[in-house]
């Protein structure tokens, strides 16, 4: 049984891994997009950008109810955007590394976990 | 249910800041801790009504981050035996520190955002508040805006001049929606002939419901006795028994229902 149960918990941390590195690799593919999409031109470094109310109002919809939200949260996780926004977590998590490609967020990783948050001191 | 409100308009002079501090007072009146704030700091008013001129922090100062809510926040409650309690946070008037506001920057609007949102943890939350209500400033600016963002419902002031609603039907559709706020108007300043009885009060509501396709959550008559008040006292709380008092406390039902 104890054997059984060691093998269980392997496994278990096996797939973990798997899921945390798909993750990875989606958020990866996400910003290759981006850049794709907008050019190198408009990363963080080049155009550091501020998420006023005007920026907030010019984003498309689907753009703008992400950026909201995090306002919101102040710091948040992809899951706890969407949560609030009642949208897929790998929607959402699409959507917010788009805007950190943008120069509109910032995201750090903490452990196994991504945050995103808006730079307002920087 | 806890809320923050803003009452915004298209143009000014639609009486924001008189339905503001009257609904207000209103919900001070039912028991309620409200907390009302002055965001017009281009033209700021509640220093007048609540007769302070000299005060160490203004909202002004929250907004720098010079310190923190508390500093700003003044107890203008009066004693009504109802447990209520009402808070102001008032725009510093003096010329320069309008020319100060006038001259922010997007980076410091972005702060300022990030300082109007933290106010539901601090007040609603942590300071036990029912509700805060921004008074703001009309049309688009970034005061304005910044205070719809940071709201849970927005209330229209409108007058039934026609410039001023076509400005709020495009306030609409090119602000709020966007925003996913949940809006509702009051129309004030109505002709009193317009309102004569509950059948045309119907008839008027209906008419203005489909022209902004939005819930009218008051028609609220041009009285003149409100009118010469001249902005000098609280009107519903120095005559409880006008009937302008009787459309702020339906008001207030609706917005706490809303």
């Amino acid at each position: 049984m104890a054997a059984y149960r060691k093998i269980e918990g392997k496994s278990t941390q096996i797939l973990e891994k798997i899921r945390e590195n798909l993750e990875q690799l989606n958020e990866k593919i996400d910003v290759m997009i981006e850049i794709q999409k907008h050019g190198q031109r408009e990363l963080p470094e080049n155009l550091p950008e501020a998420l006023d109310v005007m920026t907030l109002l010019s984003l498309p919809d689907h753009l703008r109810k992400t950026a909201v939200t995090l306002c919101k949260l102040e710091k948040a996780t992809a899951d706890e955007v969407s949560e609030q926004t009642k949208r897929a977590r790998a929607v959402e998590s699409g959507y917010l590394n788009q805007l950190v490609v943008m120069g509109y967020m910032k995201k750090e990783r903490e452990g196994r976990k991504a945050y995103f948050y808006v730079d307002r001191e920087t | 249910m806890k809320k923050i409100i803003a009452v915004h308009s298209y143009k000014g002079g639609t009486g924001k800041t008189s339905l503001s501090t009257n609904l207000a007072a209103t919900f001070v009146r039912n028991g309620k801790k409200v907390c009302l704030m002055d965001l017009d700091f281009r033209a700021p008013s509640l220093h007048a009504i609540f007769k302070k001129q000299n005060l160490d922090y203004w909202l002004n100062d929250y907004l720098n981050g010079v310190c923190e809510i508390n500093k700003v926040l003044i107890d203008a409650t009066n004693n009504n035996g109802n447990g209520g309690k009402l808070l102001v946070g008032l725009a510093n008037p003096s010329t320069e520190a309008i020319r100060d506001m006038t001259a922010k920057d997007r980076k410091w609007e972005m702060k300022a955002l990030g300082r109007l949102l933290a106010l539901r943890s601090a007040l609603l939350n942590d300071g036990n508040f029912d509700y805060i209500i921004f008074d703001t400033s009309p049309g688009l600016q970034y005061s304005s805006i910044n205070a719809i963002v940071a709201a849970d419902i927005v209330l229209v002031v409108t007058s039934l001049d026609a410039s001023d609603i076509n400005g709020s039907q495009r306030m609409t559709s090119e602000l709020y929606d966007l925003f996913e706020k949940k809006t509702g108007i009051l129309i004030n300043k109505v002709i009193v002939d317009y309102l004569k009885s509950k059948e045309e009060q119907k008839k008027f509501t209906k008419k203005m419901k489909d022209i902004h396709n939005l819930p009218i959550l008051a028609t609220i008559p041009c009285f003149c006795e409100v009118l010469r008040a001249a902005g000098n006292f609280i009107f519903t709380e120095e005559r409880p028994d006008h009937p302008f008092t009787e459309t702020l406390e339906d008001l207030a039902e609706k917005v706490e229902k809303f």
